[in-house]
């Protein structure tokens, strides 16, 4: 193998696959990326096992052939490497990659192809297009509430899904952790209609963002039973699913609560971020008071005193007070994107919905605390 | 074949089989028969493990030759005067043990009322009775069981070595010596004294305290703190080691209800929750407790040698217990063991100067007529720059010194770790992170009880699965663990659903949390878990938020650690039983220097 390529294209795909490799792992193939160089471009391969990212860059291809190496060390020397210049990668056979830059010369030691995992890559069933920008709305309003707790791993992801929201058929994405849940929507795309509900595992999840950071047109999306697929440009992300269940969200999502508040949503957060401030526990109580056009944010720890902060807000059912965790009601505040937010509520011990005004494609649901 | 009665023989050996199961329990009926018949002295001796002789004497009321002659027989006795088994006010009630040792051994009983004028002679052998006849015999009784078993070959076999049942024999008397502290003891085993325990005097805490330390160790005296609470007719008295004061089983845990030795799951829960904060899980206390109750409220007849007990309300001995050493332990709360400091002593060592460079004659001999010379200072000087350094401060200048604090005025820290505080009496070493997690820790906890702990609804319920007993078991308990911030519900027959869980634990494992609960609630009575993995939270928070090892303090500072050490509950230890402060007596440094 023998190739030479423009570090910037290098650097950026390496970037994309190395985060993919574990730090530490047991099986020493594993901490590598697998190189293949053949008809004018290289292309870069690495896997957790669980996760597989493929990705092609152009390169001129001297002498194709395929090695693994190192990737995190390869990332790190690349990314030292003067901007513009040129990097030849060649292997001989003889058991080291030669890496060579302008006057730099390192030998990477190898590890065979033949050792490298391959995920089977299997047939998917559903295949279907969606907007990066989509995409992008689909996680980042719901991975915020995926569960950290790795005895709940049906907990541990986003539940990607097609179902019908009244009479319209939609793609949802769901997350929770047992005390909050978000669930967003958007109008299901072509080919995705059937689809099978698919959990999609936190590190992919975290991988496919990072991925359409910066990609622009379409992604697409394809599921089987056990596996889905992101291909983005010349990148393509596949990854196992959570085998189990995802809890029946619909039951826990409350359609009959009647107390309605509407309040800005900027003034809340920041309200809910000072007077927390005073909160000395690591659960960060807040008390919410509402009554007819106000509500009364109040927080207070025997250590360090008391701070309350009054907001306006549009409310004309009884007197309710109802405590949150602050930290879940500012997460949920950061997502909603227009100017208000809706709070529904029954009790203080109910469930409260929370929605944005301008945008009902997104549902979040939290439970309150008992302070 | 027919329905027939056994023959008496051999029914007195199915009892003993329940109530003579090794030479210890023979010592244990017969002691206790001692203590019973109101003795000052109970000599015991044992030959070959008490396979082939066990001797007690004791100098009691004794017995004429008609009681004697009765004694022998099945459900005789002296100690149930009203025919109650509601009172029971005497170790022994049942009439078993003399018949049922009587039938597996060969025994003999000489005995002596104070007044008559010979005492009598009685001998059982394998069930067949000899006797009474007159003897010459001191008062008191004095009774011989040899060749123990020799009539149940199976149960011989099954005796383990001599010196496993002579251990198991000397733990049945010391047991029964600590609830006993005015009567003198006296073991003999294979005519070697094993045991031998004098007549305590003084009130019964002193006396108690003087016979403890006899049995447990003489470092528990000065680590004990006195334990005393009163509670609906019930009392319970005794003394419990202080936390930095621990070992790696249970063993030391002594239970006594109405003067009975007791091994009872009920104390090893509730111990493990009075120290739950001041002890690792996997270091026990040493303790003795005495539970007086009225003999109604408890039924001793629920085992054939009286080692379980049932309480009739189990939950109010329980508060009693926990409430009582809570207490004492937070009268203690600066009383760090005094093994530390003893340790600490015993670690130092005369101090010897580092070996100089060999120098020749002509060197030395020059530089003793030589003049001192600054530069030689001046190395000294950097040498002792490059060593870890002590910040001294001037007292005076902070406050004034001649307050009388029992943690002293600080005079240094040293190493940037330790602070080193002079009081009236000595000096006190303080380890000034353990120190200051502890008060965090404290101050942490106090803001707890008194909010409340903040629960988290669940929205999403979880079921979790168990047996039916542990979910009834948490299902009953589940007010308590309410106020502990979980909150369950029964579920169906073998299941709990948890509705809401501590915010504290955050986004936390349910399910294991309360099988683990489950588990103890089973095991101990007690929820032991919950607060463990609060109090680990909390901990930890308190590690973050406390002053490390090597951050320098100014003199106020120190100062202001050792005011708010005093005046905080439990300050003498971390959360793991060490201590955090050591003092060392001016009479034990006196003592490192041969000054004393």
């Amino acid at each position: 193998m023998k190739l030479v390529i423009e570090r910037s294209a290098l650097l950026k795909s390496l970037g994309h696959v190395q985060s993919v490799v574990e730090r530490r792992t047991t099986i020493p193939i594993l901490s590598n990326v697998r190189l293949d160089a053949a008809n004018g471009s290289l292309s870069l391969n690495a896997t957790d096992m669980d996760l597989e990212i493929v990705e092609s860059t152009a390169a001129e291809v001297g002498q194709k052939g395929e090695i693994t190496a190192p990737a995190h060390t390869l990332y790190d020397i690349v990314r030292k490497l003067p901007d513009g210049a040129q990097v030849e990668l060649a292997f001989g056979g003889e058991g080291q990659l030669t890496l060579t830059s302008g006057r730099s010369r390192f030998q990477l030691a190898c590890l065979p192809v033949d050792d490298f995992p391959a995920l089977a890559s299997g047939d998917f069933s559903h295949t279907f297009s969606l907007s990066a920008t989509d995409l992008r709305s689909l996680i980042d309003r719901t991975r915020f509430a995926i569960s950290t707790e790795e005895t709940r791993y049906y907990l541990n992801g986003i539940y990607l899904h097609g179902t019908d929201s009244d009479g319209v058929d939609v793609l949802r994405t769901v997350a929770t952790d047992g005390h909050r849940l978000a669930r967003v929507e958007l109008p299901l795309p072509d080919g995705a209609a059937g689809m099978p509900g698919t959990i999609v595992p936190r590190k992919a999840v975290s991988e496919v963002r990072k991925l359409i950071e910066e990609a622009e047109g379409d992604v697409m999306v394809s599921v089987s039973d056990a596996k889905i697929r992101f291909s983005i440009g010349d990148t393509v992300l596949t990854s196992k699913l959570i085998d189990g269940t995802f809890p029946d969200y619909e039951r826990v999502i409350p359609t009959g609560n009647d107390k309605v508040m509407e309040m800005d949503c900027k003034t809340l957060s920041k309200a809910v971020d000072r007077v927390s401030a005073i909160s000395s526990e690591k659960s960060r109580s807040i008390k919410l008071n509402m009554e007819k056009g106000l509500v009364t944010l109040s927080a207070s720890s025997p250590e360090n005193g008391s701070a309350v902060e009054e907001v306006e807000a549009s409310y004309d059912a009884g007197q309710l007070e109802i405590g949150f965790n602050s930290r879940y009601l500012l997460d949920i505040m950061q997502q909603i994107e227009g100017d208000a937010a809706r709070f529904t509520m029954a009790d203080s011990a109910s469930p409260t919905v929370i929605r944005d005004v301008s945008d009902g494609s997104a549902v979040y649901v939290l439970m309150p605390m008992r302070v | 074949m027919t329905v027939r009665f056994l023959p008496p023989n051999l029914v007195n050996q199915i009892a003993a089989g329940e109530v003579v199961e090794r030479p210890a329990s023979v010592v244990k009926e017969l002691v206790e028969n001692a203590l019973d018949a109101g003795a000052s002295h109970v000599d015991v001796t044992m030959n070959d493990g008490g396979r082939s002789r066990i001797v007690v004497a004791d100098d009691g009321c004794g017995m004429d030759d008609r009681e004697l002659a009765l004694a022998v027989e099945r459900h005789a006795t002296s100690k149930l005067p009203d025919d109650d088994l509601t009172k029971i006010g005497f170790f022994g009630f049942r009439g078993e043990a003399l018949p049922s040792i009587g039938a597996v051994a060969r025994l003999t009983i000489t005995s002596r009322t104070q007044d008559a004028p010979s005492a009598w002679y009685i001998r059982i052998e394998g069930g067949r009775r000899e006797g009474p006849v007159p003897t010459p015999h001191p008062a008191g009784t004095r009774v011989e069981v040899r060749d123990l078993f020799y009539a149940t070959p199976a149960r011989l076999k099954f005796l383990k070595t001599a010196r496993t049942e002579l251990n198991h024999a000397v733990d049945t008397i010391e047991r029964l010596a600590m609830a006993n502290p005015t009567v003198a003891f006296t073991l003999m085993a294979d005519g070697r004294t094993r045991l031998s325990l004098e007549v305590e005097d003084g009130d019964l805490f002193d006396a108690r305290l003087a016979r403890l330390g006899a049995i447990m160790g003489k470092d528990f005296v000065p680590n004990a703190v006195k334990v005393e609470a009163d509670r609906g007719g019930m009392r319970l008295t005794g003394y419990a080691g202080v936390p930095t004061y621990n070992r790696g089983n249970a063993l030391a845990q002594h239970m006594f209800v109405n003067g009975r030795p007791v091994r009872d799951r009920l104390l090893q829960g509730v111990v493990r929750r009075a120290y739950q904060d001041f002890l690792a899980s996997n270091r026990y206390p040493y303790l003795a407790l005495f539970l007086d109750v009225l003999p109604r409220e408890v039924d001793v007849n629920v085992h054939p040698a009286k080692a379980e007990v049932r309480f009739r309300d189990a939950g109010q001995v329980r508060g009693l217990i926990i409430g009582a050493l809570k207490h004492a332990l937070a009268e203690a709360g600066h009383q760090a063991s005094t093994t530390a400091s003893d340790a600490a002593l015993g670690a130092m060592t005369p101090g010897t100067l580092p070996p100089r460079p060999s120098q020749s004659l002509f060197d030395v001999a020059r530089a003793g007529q030589a003049p001192l010379q600054e530069t030689g200072l001046a190395e000294d000087q950097t040498t002792y720059d490059d060593a870890p350094t002590a910040v001294v401060f001037d007292p005076k200048t902070d406050n004034g010194a001649d307050g009388d604090y029992p943690l002293g005025v600080a005079r240094a820290q040293v190493h940037e770790t330790y602070i080193v505080a002079q009081t009236e009496d000595g000096l006190v070493i303080v380890d000034q992170h353990a120190a200051h997690e502890r008060l965090v820790y404290e101050r942490m906890k106090a803001m707890l009880a008194d909010t409340g702990v903040a629960r988290q609804l669940l929205l999403l319920p979880e079921v979790v699965d168990l047996d039916e007993a542990a979910a009834q078991c948490l299902a009953a308990r589940a007010d308590e663990l309410a106020e502990l911030g979980l909150v369950l519900e029964a579920f169906g027959d073998g299941a709990v659903m948890i509705r809401e869980v501590p915010a504290l634990l955050g986004d936390t494992d349910v399910q294991g949390l309360v099988k683990d609960l489950a588990d103890e609630l089973a095991d101990f009575g007690e929820a032991l878990t919950l607060q463990d993995k609060m109090a680990d939270v909390c901990g930890t928070m308190a590690c973050h938020g406390s002053i490390r090892a090597g951050r320098r303090l100014g003199g106020p500072e120190m100062n202001a650690l050792l005011r708010e050490m005093e005046h905080t509950p439990h300050a003498g230890q971390c959360n793991h039983g060490r201590p955090t402060y050591v003092t060392l007596k001016l009479t034990d440094i006196e003592k490192l220097f041969g000054r004393r």
